[in-house]
């Protein structure tokens, strides 16, 4: 339900940075493609070559443009994305081993030095833990 | 150091509790009697139960400047908070059968769509979905 037909500084504010922002489409849905590519894909073998590949653009521009609009590189949204996901398995009492692997990763030692810099514990740890929590809820301690 | 809490003044504690569990789905985590019937009260998401919390606190009705503060931004249009859901349309469809007022309707800004309700207790909310 709209509260009233006239528009607040709010919306006219917004409308006016998009415009200046956010006025090229074609770049905006080509950046969100890819986004929405990795997506769907993060536990592949995904690289800025096969990305730019499949858009049919230069991979230093795609490089340039994903950053322009997210804020991070392909590769760290990839990597984002990977550690999230992995967040999911180790709570659903998967392996972290397995994880690893699930999620795409290619190596153990790197997901593990990876999940720590950015969660702050190991994977190992934050499983042990986030365990231990479901355990105490489904007790009703 | 750690971020774990995010204030929200309210004008209305009681009423605030009932809007953001009822309407919007928050969990009570905690409420804590303090001095003249305010409460230390804080809620937290049903997704991230040990995530930050939010705390509805009274400031409006003891501190005028944030009384003057948060009527600015009310009357702008202005959300100083702002949620993360998974479709904004979805949510604002929702909350609207619920009779929650929207003062922007589901809108593209960018990579992100955003839509800005009223919380009935003096703020604006913006919901965020990452396109």
């Amino acid at each position: 339900m709209k509260l009233s037909e006239t528009m607040t500084f709010y919306e006219t504010e917004l409308r006016r940075i998009r415009k200046q922002v956010y006025s090229n489409q074609q770049q905006l849905d080509l950046v969100i493609g890819i986004k929405k590519l990795i997506d769907a894909n993060y536990d592949s073998d995904l690289n800025l070559d096969m990305l730019s590949f499949h858009r049919f653009i230069s991979k230093y521009y795609l490089l340039r443009l994903f950053k322009r609009y997210f804020g991070l590189t392909p590769k760290q949204y990839l990597i984002d994305k990977r550690i999230e996901k992995s967040k999911e398995f180790l709570r659903a009492g998967t392996s972290v081993t397995q994880t690893c692997f699930a999620v795409g990763f290619k190596s153990l030692g790197s997901f593990s030095v990876l999940f720590k810099e950015k969660i702050g514990i190991s994977p190992k740890q934050y499983q042990k833990e986030q365990l231990s929590r479901s355990k105490l809820n489904s007790n009703h301690i | 150091m750690k971020i774990s809490i995010i204030s929200i003044p309210v004008r209305d504690q009681e009423k605030a509790l009932k809007f953001y569990t009822e309407k919007l789905g928050f969990i009570k985590k905690l409420d804590l009697p303090l001095e003249g019937g305010n409460r230390w009260l804080t809620l937290v998401s049903k997704e991230a139960q040990d995530g930050p919390e939010i705390l509805l606190e009274p400031a409006p009705l003891h501190f005028e400047p944030s009384k003057v503060y948060q009527e600015a931004l009310l009357e702008a249009g202005i959300p100083y908070t702002q949620f993360d859901v998974e479709d904004v349309q979805i949510e604002y469809d929702r909350l609207s059968k619920l009779g929650v007022e929207f003062s922007m309707e589901p809108m593209e800004m960018g990579t992100v769509k955003v839509a800005v309700f009223y919380d009935t207790c003096g703020n604006n909310i913006q919901l965020v979905e990452k396109i």
